[in-house]
């Protein structure tokens, strides 16, 4: 096998072929019937299965998220394009209230399996309301299982899975990582061969990219790429360093990290999340209260500041988490 | 106020400084980014929805304003800002992500605030509409003149935050004004595909709001339609929206193709056509129209040597203005 | 016998206009099948598809961030 996907790609052909096998998978979402949504991750599929299968929306998130999950109620399995995470402003409700919490208050009686695709994070200078991660928040939320893959063999995979729970799922893509080609070159550590037949890849397991023994680096979406480049510089200077992919937060690997920290015995958690509240002190939180005695010195981590992500070049270069910023944290861990 | 040549004139200079200043951007937005393009890239990164075509619009509603009342715009703010007199050289330097920017480069061109001129943008679609009815509550409360105006565009008027929000400037009386900036597209999402009714003026009615709707696209029409909207504000009789048919004329952003877009839908440039009325009105001859358009080239020619001279933040400078009280 | 695989003079209207390969969606030296999507054009701000002329091994000639016009010969299958 030696086909490369693109995260989009690999994405959009789990959707596809879940979407010819099964008559109660709609899309709804801003501009997806014509142009696929404005990050392509239904590409093609206007002219493929009509408008009444893939529903451009007004601009009404309250509203057609809801929806979505109305209809996940009575029997659909919705599959909702929302193209930026900074929109969940408009919809909180839905997520937080309804989707999340209605399995539960029925006492197991109702499902609402349904899937929101999202785009997340910046780099690339799109200001405070269009480049933010906002992961946290929504996995914070009990009720919803939120997955975040990081190259296109989880992509495709992960949408497989999540298109077959019956659960609300939030699917989430960092846009960095895509390989929408008006994003950049793709990054290559995202490239990934692809099978052509369906696959699952199950939620809830770390990937580990890459394996070491001096520092355990964990990540999701973008900061995984960034770690992966620190890592190899990082190798130049004989430090040995591995590369763990959260890349499903609810559920999370909590004895996966455990695993790699307990081989290590130093921690970096990068995250392009903000850094307080978040998915940064959930991973160290995981370690100490299994063993604080692993760690050989305290961990750190690399992370977006509490700041709204300002839009000039050197500002927001400055509060990304980048590769030198995680290797500079490497370095001082193990000096 | 008349519609006096000396206004339209006005109409033409702000709607040619406009047009100048949504054409310098888009060649610096293409600098660095061809032939492969990159969106982080080049002196202009990020996303940029340029106002050409909406021009009437700014120049229009911001001439029956006056420097009391208070403005929201959306993530095409650009025609409002300009006519509204926000500072060129720090919204050039802005959108160039420089320390002169208006807010230091922190903003970007989808955020856009000149506390000045009451002007306030952002990148969330209706987020101005309860921003806008909160300003007006506010002066009402602080007994001081002012009426708000949001800036919307027609695919905004399908938020929820849009119908509760007309509702409260019902019930209440509130001095607001909505302008719905009908320029047929959300994106690729046309307005028949998305708006139950053929005119959001007609839902007015809802809400106890007054509706009016201009479909010309020329500021002297819409320069009338908002000074009554205005006048109505003023006098306490309660909100408008006002839908005015305008054009976007570069794309939803930079690089959109427009393949949706039919060729029988093709939009028409306001300017030639206003500037052919002036003419023929004996409002202006050829050549002043022509020399308040280099006027306003070379103005915004300016204002782009100031961004580009101007330095870039220190990247320490991302920390501050978190919270007010703050050092900065 | 080799086929040349040319950016079709079709895949964007204006002929003026440059593009370049985003990504090869096929390893130098795979085998190809005719109709695949071998790879992704950007021109501007829109990514085209650039399909496989014919079924064989896939030899590239042209990287990913090089300017390419219509016409050029981007990659051969053999
Ligand atoms: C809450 C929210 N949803 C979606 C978007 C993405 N978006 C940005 S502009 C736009 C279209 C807006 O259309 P309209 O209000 O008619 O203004 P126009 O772009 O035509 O000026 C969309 C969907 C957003 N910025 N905010």
């Amino acid at each position: 096998m030696s086909r490369i996907l693109t995260m989009a790609r690999a994405g959009r052909e789990a959707l596809d072929w879940e979407m010819e096998r099964r008559p109660e998978i709609v899309c709804l979402g801003e501009d997806v019937f014509k142009m696929g949504g404005i990050f392509g991750t239904m590409d093609g599929f206007g002219a493929k299965y009509g408008p009444e299968r893939v529903i451009s929306t007004p601009i009404s998130e309250t509203g057609f998220i809801g929806m979505a999950a109305g209809a996940a109620m009575a029997g659909m399995h919705p599959v909702v394009d929302l193209a930026y995470i900074d929109f969940i402003g408009v919809c909180y409700n839905v997520l937080l209230n309804c989707a999340s919490k209605t399995h539960y208050m029925s006492g197991g009686a109702v499902k609402v399996p349904m899937t929101l695709l999202i785009g997340t994070g910046g780099g690339y200078n799109n200001a405070a309301q269009h480049s933010q991660c906002l992961h946290a928040t929504v996995a914070h939320i009990p009720g919803v299982k939120v997955v975040y893959p990081s190259n296109a063999y989880d992509a495709k995979g992960m949408l497989h899975t999540a298109l077959r729970d019956d659960n609300f799922v939030i699917y989430l893509t960092h846009k960095g990582t895509a390989g929408v080609g008006w994003m950049g070159p793709p990054i290559p550590t995202t490239l990934a061969e692809v099978p052509e037949e369906p696959y699952t890849v199950p939620f809830g397991r770390v990937k580990v990219y890459r394996e070491g023994t001096d520092v355990t680096v964990t990540g999701l979406g973008m900061s995984v790429h960034e770690a992966l480049k620190a890592a190899a510089e990082l190798e130049k200077e004989g430090i040995s360093v591995e590369v763990v992919d959260l890349r499903s937060l609810v559920p999370l690997d909590r004895e996966g990290i455990m695993e790699s920290v307990a081989k290590t015995g130093r921690l970096v958690v990068t995250d392009e999340d903000y850094l307080s509240y978040g998915v940064s002190g959930e991973v160290i939180a995981t370690v100490a209260e299994r063993d604080p005695g692993v760690f050989k010195k305290p961990p750190v981590r690399v992370t977006m500041p509490d700041i709204p992500i300002p839009f000039s070049r050197p500002l927001e270069q400055a509060v990304l988490p980048l590769a030198g910023r995680i290797a500079d944290a490497v370095r001082r861990l193990m000096s | 106020m008349p519609l006096t040549p000396e206004l339209r004139r006005g109409f033409w200079r702000t709607m040619c400084l406009s047009r100048a200043f949504d054409d310098a951007m888009i060649a610096l937005y293409w600098e660095g980014k061809l032939p492969i393009f990159q969106f982080g890239a080049g002196p202009l990164p990020g996303e940029l929805h340029c106002s050409n075509g909406a021009e009437p619009v700014g120049a229009g509603v911001c001439a029956a304003l006056g420097p009391e009342d208070m403005i929201t715009a959306d993530h095409r703010p650009h025609h409002v800002a300009v006519a509204r007199g926000v500072d060129l050289d720090r919204m050039a330097a802005e959108l160039l992500g420089r320390r002169t920017g208006l807010s230091q480069g922190k903003g970007g061109h989808m955020h856009i605030y000149d506390p000045a001129v009451n002007f306030a943008s952002s990148g969330i679609i209706a987020e101005g509409m309860a921003v806008a009815a909160g300003m007006a509550l506010a002066r009402r409360l602080q007994k001081r003149p002012g009426i708000a105006v949001a800036f919307i565009g027609e695919g905004a008027a399908n938020q929820g935050a849009f119908h509760e929000v007309c509702n409260m400037v019902g019930l209440w009386k509130l001095p607001v004004v909505v302008v719905v900036q009908d320029n047929e597209w959300a994106v690729s999402t046309g307005k028949r595909e998305s708006t139950a009714v053929e005119r959001n003026s007609d839902r007015a009615s809802a809400y106890a709001m007054a509706g009016e709707w201009v479909g010309t696209n020329d500021p002297d029409d819409i320069f009338l339609a908002a000074e009554r909207a205005v006048a109505r504000a003023r006098a306490g009789e309660g909100g408008t929206i006002l839908e005015l048919r305008t054009a976007r004329l570069a794309g939803h952003f930079m690089g959109d193709q427009q393949a949706y877009i039919p060729a029988q839908m093709k939009q028409v440039d306001p300017l030639p056509l206003y500037r052919e009325k002036l003419i023929r009105d004996g409002v202006l001859s050829a050549e002043e129209a022509d020399a308040i358009a280099a006027e306003a080239k070379a103005r915004i020619a300016r204002a782009v040597e100031f961004a580009k001279a101007s330095p870039w933040p220190e990247p320490a400078e991302a920390m501050a203005h978190v919270f007010a009280g703050e050092p900065a | 016998m080799a086929t040349d695989v040319i950016i079709p003079h079709d895949l964007w209207e204006e002929d003026d206009k440059t593009g370049s390969i985003v990504v090869w969606l096929y390893r130098d030296g795979s085998t190809v099948r005719q109709g695949d999507v071998i790879a992704e054009v950007l021109v501007e701000k829109v990514t085209l598809e650039l399909v496989a002329p014919a079924s064989g091994v896939l030899r590239i000639r042209v990287e990913p961030e090089v300017v390419v016009s219509k016409g050029d010969l981007v990659a051969v299958i053999e």
